[in-house]
């Protein structure tokens, strides 16, 4: 039988670190990730930072998921757990109109493999007057409803996804929380 | 210097070497993952996909011809350098992609979500991605050491594996693009982050950094005539300036420009992206030179005008005055004269590397030489000189770089890209 040359063990020990290393990013990075809690909590009826100057109070309860939360100065997202809830808000720029918006974040919604549009749009407001569009939408396993506003040059989307048992009973602490939206307000 | 140890091979002997089936099964893997993204993309937004997929392999093109033109005397094998931009495109990618999440985390769970809003893609994005794509170079070492037998080699490959990286990323974006403007499968966004990724921050992106990082590891295989500290620490040191550079790239300074409109937001361009395209042109034109002294050295014993004239030697180990040596012909000989400039440069090249691996004198390629003398000769045009410094040559080249920008500039801003 041939004997492995020290060469040859260089070359493979060497090859071995370079898939060590790989793992290490591609499996060893995630795992540590996972091994740390991302919910905050929240103080009550404390404005949270959406990002671009813009705010929300979030439902009493919730906890902020800060691997989905990121306050930017021109764009910005916050992800919210309301038990099994999710609550997504979303703020870019944008120069169309409320219905171009709401148009373009159901074409992305129902682009998802299985998710589908539900129900007819319902227009809502803010508690400071701006305008936006809602409606209902599913998903494999889950169902969810959708938000958009459109003011200052800026789209605010808002997804909402969970059970329909949960939903049900955390839609108006977050449809409440939806109407505390401002642009401009006091970040914290 | 060369390294007379590392001399080089025949690339079909990579099979016979351990590591290539290691990285041959990272690179299925990775292949594999890759496909599956493509496959989503492809069944969510088909034409826009499409139309980004052909639109950066374009690009790709004369990307991969400049970077495989760099090291002219001694030519990478076709193999290797497709291994190196696979690497890139498929292997650097799909870890990056989850490896790069998970950083970005934990900067926002251990600093803050506002903290990561800002500097967690230019911190956590470098320190993924320039470890992945310089381990590209460290497999290339692997699998076929003696092909990597200068610094310049490393800068070749690092580069190719870089531009790998560059386009996979391009088309990501580009595809993401389509899916945050929720309008469905059109090419519009796809065109903008052409223009944007493709040309405006294409030139020192991740090729340049790559480029970097290889020339370290070149650096760290081939210069046995230093100490091993001193080699692992100037190839930790480009991994550190390729990461460096990434990260004021990808930084927030600045990010809302210099003063107002396109001028301003194009001085950051430069103002980010000058410092490593200068410090790794600065590297190239160093290694190349070096090389080239290496080589031309070697020609330079043959003592022969019919193979290479004196001036000819000087020609040959610089890309300029190769260059201006092939417009002198074609304007004195026409396109005939320049391409046979072009075979001779070709064959003198590949004689000196011959010669540098003690090839039997009965066996070196020189018909091809005199063969292009020949044609020379019949044309008038017997010495492939390079011409007097052509100020036309350089304004023009001036100029039409400004007009390019400039109309990169309109095309983006029409799109609503800029």
């Amino acid at each position: 039988m041939a004997r492995i040359t020290r060469r040859e063990l260089m070359n493979i020990l060497g090859a071995f670190g370079l898939v060590a290393v790989l793992a290490g990013l591609a499996l060893g990075l995630p795992a540590v990730d996972r091994a740390f809690s991302a919910e905050r909590p929240l103080q009550a009826g404390v404005p949270v930072d959406i990002g671009a100057g813009v705010t929300v109070v979030p439902p009493a309860g919730a906890t902020l998921d800060v691997t989905g939360t990121r306050p930017g100065g021109s764009m910005g997202s916050a992800f919210f757990r309301l038990g099994a809830v999710q609550y997504k808000i979303s703020v870019r720029p944008f120069d169309g109109d409320l219905e171009t918006a709401a148009a373009r974040l159901r074409q992305r919604i129902t682009g998802n493999q299985g998710y589908q549009v539900t129900s007819a749009q319902l227009a809502v407001d803010t508690v400071d007057g701006l305008a936006g569009l809602q409606g209902g939408y599913t998903a494999p396993g889950r169902g969810g409803r959708y938000a958009v506003f459109v003011g200052d040059g800026r789209t605010i989307e808002i997804l909402i996804s969970g059970n329909d048992l949960d939903l049900g009973a955390t839609l108006p602490q977050i449809e409440a929380s939806t109407r505390t939206l401002r642009i401009d307000g006091t970040a914290r | 210097m060369i390294s007379a140890e590392v001399r080089p091979g025949r690339a079909a002997a990579l099979a016979r070497v351990p590591a290539f089936w290691v990285v041959s099964a990272l690179l299925l893997a990775g292949g594999f993952r890759m496909a599956q993204i493509a496959s989503r993309f492809g069944t969510a937004y088909p034409i826009a996909t499409l139309t980004a997929v052909l639109l950066f392999a374009l690009l790709a093109v004369p990307f991969w011809l400049l970077v495989s033109e760099l090291d002219f005397l001694e030519r990478e094998p076709i193999e290797l350098l497709v291994l190196a931009f696979a690497w890139g495109g498929v292997v650097a990618t799909s870890v990056s992609i989850p490896a790069s999440t998970a950083l970005e985390n934990l900067i926002a769970k251990f600093g803050s979500p506002a903290y990561a809003a800002g500097w967690g893609a230019a911190l956590a994005a470098p320190t993924v991605e320039e470890i992945a794509k310089t381990l590209g170079v460290v497999a290339i070492v692997l699998v076929a050491r003696p092909q990597v037998n200068s610094v310049l080699d490393g800068v070749v490959y690092g580069a190719m594996v870089g531009l790998g990286f560059q386009i996979a990323e391009d088309i990501i974006f580009a595809v993401g693009a389509v899916a945050l403007a929720g309008q469905g499968d059109h090419i519009q966004p796809v065109i903008a982050t052409f223009l944007l990724r493709g040309f405006l921050s294409g030139v020192w992106s991740h090729t340049l950094f790559g480029a970097l990082a290889g020339a370290g590891i070149g650096y760290l295989v081939v210069r046995h005539d230093r100490g091993y500290a001193r080699r692992i620490g100037v190839a930790a040191l480009a991994l550190l300036g390729a990461w460096a550079s990434h990260v004021l790239w990808n930084s927030p300074l600045l990010s809302d420009g210099i003063g107002n409109g396109a001028v301003g937001l194009l001085a950051v361009l430069v103002l980010k992206g000058l410092p490593p395209l200068l410090l790794i042109l600065w590297l190239v034109r160093h290694a190349h030179d070096r090389e080239a002294d290496y080589y031309v050295g070697h020609l330079a014993t043959l003592g022969d005008p019919e193979l290479i004239t004196e001036s000819e030697m000087k020609v040959l180990g610089s890309g300029s005055a190769r260059a201006s040596a092939r417009r002198l012909a074609g304007e004195r000989a026409g396109h005939a004269g320049r391409h046979a400039v072009r075979r001779l440069q070709r064959a003198q090249a590949k004689l000196a590397v011959e010669l540098s691996r003690e090839v039997p004198p009965d066996s070196l390629s020189c018909e091809q030489i005199r063969l292009q003398r020949k044609v020379l000769r019949g044309l008038g045009h017997p010495e492939a000189i390079a011409g007097p410094r052509s100020w036309r040559h350089t304004a023009s080249t001036i100029v039409t770089t400004v007009v390019a920008i400039a109309v990169l500039w309109v095309a983006l801003s029409a799109l609503g890209g800029a």
